[in-house]
């Protein structure tokens, strides 16, 4: 899939890659929650570096790989800023001195912040999200759901199965491209790119279905449907590493909610 | 040849069969490609016009709420597709992340509660819409308070407005014509659906 970014998957293992993925998600979540419900810019900027040092140490990602991946973040992170600031209702306060006055906006200094919280929000999202999914694969995620969480096995593995023959769109993509320009449909302007864009997906769309159905079928001829209760191949327990990463996280989010500056 | 064979309405309408699974989780990884392209592409850019007008952007990331259960008509297609399209996106390296959890359940469940009401028994444009605009609903909770939670009280007024806007338009209409188009093409003759 060379128009999409490769996965990102630990090169080492690591303290994560041994602990189960529904631990890492508890943590997760616990990081994200802290960064959401404060508008304090210190507590994005305590987590963020402590999600920088716990991807340094422990996630046994390759970090080199990590800033190009995350580039896409600077656009949200300035805009939400941005708007954040000029549109906050703290400007609207006449009791609050302005800082700056931009045209008919003043800004104040609560509004920058609040604004810097917000986009700093979306790091702290964007590394967690590495801490919770790089450490290990869709498969482990699977059977962790499954035997942790018990959600229900159909869905979660019917989904992996899915995902396994998510590749092949995207060699259909190029096929049914390339099938379309032999038939002489070669849009040049704007909007002709946008409807060759919507008919070479509604093709996708109906050869995705076509692939699902089949596989499916073959799925249901092994046996995927049969009733017969499900055992597992990889046991997935919690260990005291599952325990200790979440006490560690809610300690480091309780931290940099509470401690003062 | 029990995933191909013909569906009966009566008895099996809210069992999930395994080709109904399959079939949402592979158009919800499709639809994750497309949130992903379409944050990382067209929202990015579309987000320096402001928070009212980038929320009028917004409505593609709701189009497995509404596409998905319209073509499998099962209880739960609505979540399950979001949540699956949310996960892919947050794999390939969404900005949101782990969020798109958060907005997936969202969302998901706002268009579930409308086919709910239903009792997974009507399927027209109108519920379409309705639906859409349950997501929208979802959506505008989940963003006023993670993205926008600074903002005046008419300002967040208005993105909210112009989340559920955007979800009516390109979910509730784009998706029902979707739908018909891929019903067309007899793509869905395995689904109640394409009956």
């Amino acid at each position: 899939m060379s128009v999409l970014p490769a996965p990102l998957a630990p090169t080492r293992p690591a303290f994560l890659t041994r602990t189960t993925p529904a631990a890492r998600l508890v943590a997760g979540t616990a990081w994200l929650v802290a960064s959401i419900i404060t508008l304090d810019p210190i507590v994005p900027v305590r987590l963020s570096l402590a999600a920088i040092v716990a991807l340094w140490l422990w996630s046994g990602l390759p970090l080199r790989r990590i800033p190009r991946r995350l580039a896409p973040l600077g656009f949200a992170m300035l805009s939400l800023t941005a708007f954040s600031i000029l549109l906050s209702s703290a400007n609207g306060d006449i009791s609050l001195a302005a800082v700056a006055q931009i045209g008919p906006a003043r800004i104040t200094g609560p509004a920058i912040s609040a604004g810097v919280a917000v986009g700093l929000r979306i790091v702290v999202i964007a590394l967690t999200t590495l801490l919770v999914f790089g450490p290990s694969d869709l498969t482990r995620m699977a059977d962790s759901l499954v035997q942790q969480w018990h959600f229900p096995d159909r869905f979660a593995y019917g989904t992996l199965a899915a995902l396994r023959v998510a590749p092949f769109m995207a060699g259909d993509w190029i096929t049914i491209g390339a099938a379309r320009r032999l038939r002489g449909i070669t849009p040049r302007s704007p909007v002709g790119r946008v409807r060759e864009a919507g008919g070479r997906l509604m093709v996708m769309l109906v050869s995705s279905i076509r692939r699902a159905e089949r596989l499916a079928l073959a799925m249901d001829a092994r046996g995927f449907d049969s009733g017969v209760r499900r055992t597992h191949f990889r046991e997935l327990r919690m260990g005291w590493r599952d325990w200790l990463t979440i006490t560690v996280a809610l300690a480091v989010a309780a931290a940099a909610l509470f401690v003062a500056r | 040849m029990k995933a191909l064979a013909a569906y009966r309405p009566s008895t099996e309408r809210f069992r999930w069969r395994t080709v109904d699974i399959v079939v949402v989780a592979l158009l919800a990884v499709a639809f994750g490609v497309v949130f992903w392209a379409w944050g990382t592409y067209v929202w990015a850019w579309g987000s320096f016009l402001g928070p009212q007008t980038e929320s009028l952007l917004t409505g593609v990331w709701l189009l497995p709420a509404v596409v998905c259960p319209l073509i499998v008509r099962r209880p739960g297609a609505a979540l399950f597709g979001e949540l699956v399209a949310a996960v892919v996106s947050a794999l390939l390296g969404s900005v949101w992340g782990l969020d798109t959890l958060a907005s997936g359940l969202l969302q998901g469940a706002g268009a579930e509660v409308v086919f709910l009401i239903t009792m997974y028994r009507a399927w027209n444009p109108a519920i379409a819409i309705l639906a859409a605009a349950g997501a929208g609903v979802g959506e505008a909770i989940h963003d006023l308070i993670v993205s926008y939670p600074g903002i005046d009280y008419a300002g967040r007024a208005a993105i909210g407005a112009a989340e559920i806007i955007s979800a009516i338009v390109v979910v509730g209409i784009g998706g029902w014509l979707l739908v018909r188009a891929l019903r067309r093409t007899g793509a869905l003759q395995t689904f109640p659906s394409g009956a």
